[in-house]
């Protein structure tokens, strides 16, 4: 006992019965106040939770993990007036768009559920499925039912990890970050529409990682867009295979890094370079394509902007093979380009929990940049809009938005139409 | 003997339950804010010494995340931007490398939403 306790002196029975009494009577004493600091699942003390976190909490297997747990504190807790956690995530997005000289047309855009399973701590799943346009019918052109993304992450260490299934091809900023309060305005940026088809997802396979300081990376094989598709107003956007009867035969390839060293500073780059002749055996375009982008926030002000550059080869001899097979001209560029800038403003102080965005968006985008010999540009096709806006968040996940869209282009015959947006997302 | 096996016994369990009270009482000796963002926490890897107590503060500049040590046993949830943080106290008793990881599902990149901490 003395090598315990110097102290120790052995007592006398009556003394010693004494103290183990008073021992006792501590312990107990501290075994009520530990049992009063609730669990995680407990009823939680809104004002100061403070939990004993379950690794300490729960026996002796878990009393020895390398990394100790002693407290948790803070808001982490469900507190009453909290929202209710469904056992699966989404996004919804509802739209009212008026072209100048239109009605105004409500569309239930999109109604995303998000499944994902972990197999263990190495292998886990992830899912959207997507209804667009609240209908769907076989055979008449009304919305979409798809899987937007279904694949199998295989976590090996932090730099090196396998991903496979039908995967967001990764350029630009909204193609994987497309939540709606994730963006402002009521429909997503046209370059990143038109240059950059979202939502774009192939089936593929690649790795992802993250190298360290801030940086990370996705690269993968995935299948090869259809240039049989292609077409002078949206570009390669109509070439994408969405995963149906996709071809990889030629793979294509595409990586983006990004860095994200910097707290609420963003920075990518993309590129992506793979053949599109699949349905066009004679005539084989690589299309590649390269963008940078970012996104930066200081105090109450955002920023984000994107450029995204795109070759079609042999974009000439597969117009005149188009217009040999359907009579039509499809008039595809051997360049197209785009970019915009977005700064945007939060209206009210940080202290109060609501969020009012306004933005302004200027974009410009011509998908007949170059052409190639023996075709002319349609001047109507290049194209540039500033659409102006706010965006009120009540709570972060629900975004009410608004936004004014001043479309011009370069043609003396054709003249764009302006359009308002009202749109209410969420994402639960 | 008996006496004394029970006096020792209660004896160890009240040094041990003063030395738990002790660290939850005790000074971190680094204090590390995390912002969660989808789909990465900056910073994403961190370095410890073995034996620091090591309190986190986790904030989200978007929607809520979760914030989970597997080897810790720890999984706490991260209010959205603007509604507050959380804290989370941990001793590194041991050398090695442990992943931490986004544990509430927060879209397309939610399952590469992880970091690393190293223990020296």
């Amino acid at each position: 006992m003395k090598l315990l306790d110097p102290s120790f002196t052995p007592p006398a029975g009556q003394i010693l019965a004494q103290r183990v009494q008073e021992l006792e009577a501590k312990l107990d004493a501290l075994l009520a106040s530990r049992g009063a600091a609730s669990p995680l699942a407990a009823t939680p003390d809104s004002t100061a939770p403070t939990s004993t976190p379950p690794s300490q909490a729960s026996g002796p297997a878990a009393a020895s993990p390398p990394l100790q747990a002693v407290s948790i504190t803070g808001d982490f807790q469900t507190a009453p007036d909290t929202e209710t956690r469904l056992p699966v995530t989404g996004y919804m997005d509802f739209h009212v768009n008026k072209d100048s000289g239109d009605a105004f047309r409500p569309d239930f855009h999109r109604f995303v559920l998000l499944f994902g399973h972990s197999f263990s701590s190495r292998i886990k799943f992830w899912s959207e499925l997507e209804v667009e346009h609240a209908l769907v019918e076989g055979g008449e052109e009304s919305g979409e039912i798809a899987i937007e993304q279904a694949y199998l992450d295989f976590l090996i260490t932090p730099k090196f990890n396998l991903r496979a299934g039908m995967l967001l091809t990764p350029v630009g900023i909204v193609n994987e970050r497309h939540e709606p309060p994730s963006f402002n305005g009521v429909e997503r940026p046209f370059v990143e529409s038109v240059i950059i088809p979202t939502t774009w997802r192939e089936l593929g396979l690649g790795l992802t990682g993250d190298l360290g300081r801030g940086f990370r990376y996705r690269t993968y094989l995935t299948s090869a867009l259809d240039a049989s598709r292609f077409n002078a107003e949206s570009g390669i956007a109509e070439g994408k295979s969405s995963g149906f009867d996709a071809n990889m035969r030629n793979p294509a390839t595409v990586a983006r890094l990004e860095f994200a060293g910097v707290r609420r500073l963003t920075l990518g780059a993309s590129l992506y370079s793979g053949l599109a002749g699949s349905q066009t055996p004679t005539v084989n375009p690589r299309v590649t394509i390269a963008n940078v982008d970012g996104r930066y926030s200081f105090r109450r002000f955002d920023v984000r902007a994107l450029y995204a550059h795109t070759w079609i080869s042999r974009a000439g001899e597969l117009n005149r093979l188009m217009r040999q097979q359907t009579g039509v001209n499809p008039n595809v560029a051997s360049r197209m380009r785009g970019y915009y800038v977005e700064p945007a403003v939060h209206l009210l102080p940080r202290r109060l929990r609501h969020d009012l965005i306004a933005f302004s968006r200027y974009e410009r985008y011509n998908t007949q940049q170059k052409m190639p010999d023996g075709f002319l540009p349609l001047a109507q096709f290049n194209r540039s809009s500033w659409v102006t806006g706010l965006t009120y968040k009540p709570v972060p996940d629900v975004a009410v938005k608004f936004d004014y869209v001043f479309n011009q282009n370069q043609s003396a015959v054709l003249r764009a139409l302006n359009g308002i947006n009202l749109g209410i997302g969420w994402w639960f | 003997m008996v006496v004394l096996m029970k006096l020792l016994t209660v004896t160890l369990l009240g040094y041990a339950l003063l030395a738990a009270q002790g660290d939850g009482g005790r000074k971190p000796d680094r204090v590390i804010s995390i912002a969660a963002e989808r789909f990465a926490f900056n910073p994403s890897k961190i370095t410890l010494k073995q034996g620091d107590l090591v309190e986190f503060v986790l904030t989200s500049d978007d929607t809520d995340h979760g914030f989970r040590i597997p080897s810790a046993g720890i999984d706490l949830a991260i209010p959205p931007q603007s509604r507050g943080e959380a804290r989370v106290r941990f001793i590194a008793k041991e050398k090695g490398e442990f992943a931490f990881e986004c544990s509430r599902p927060c879209g397309a990149g939610h399952n590469l939403m992880r970091g690393i901490i190293e223990v020296k």
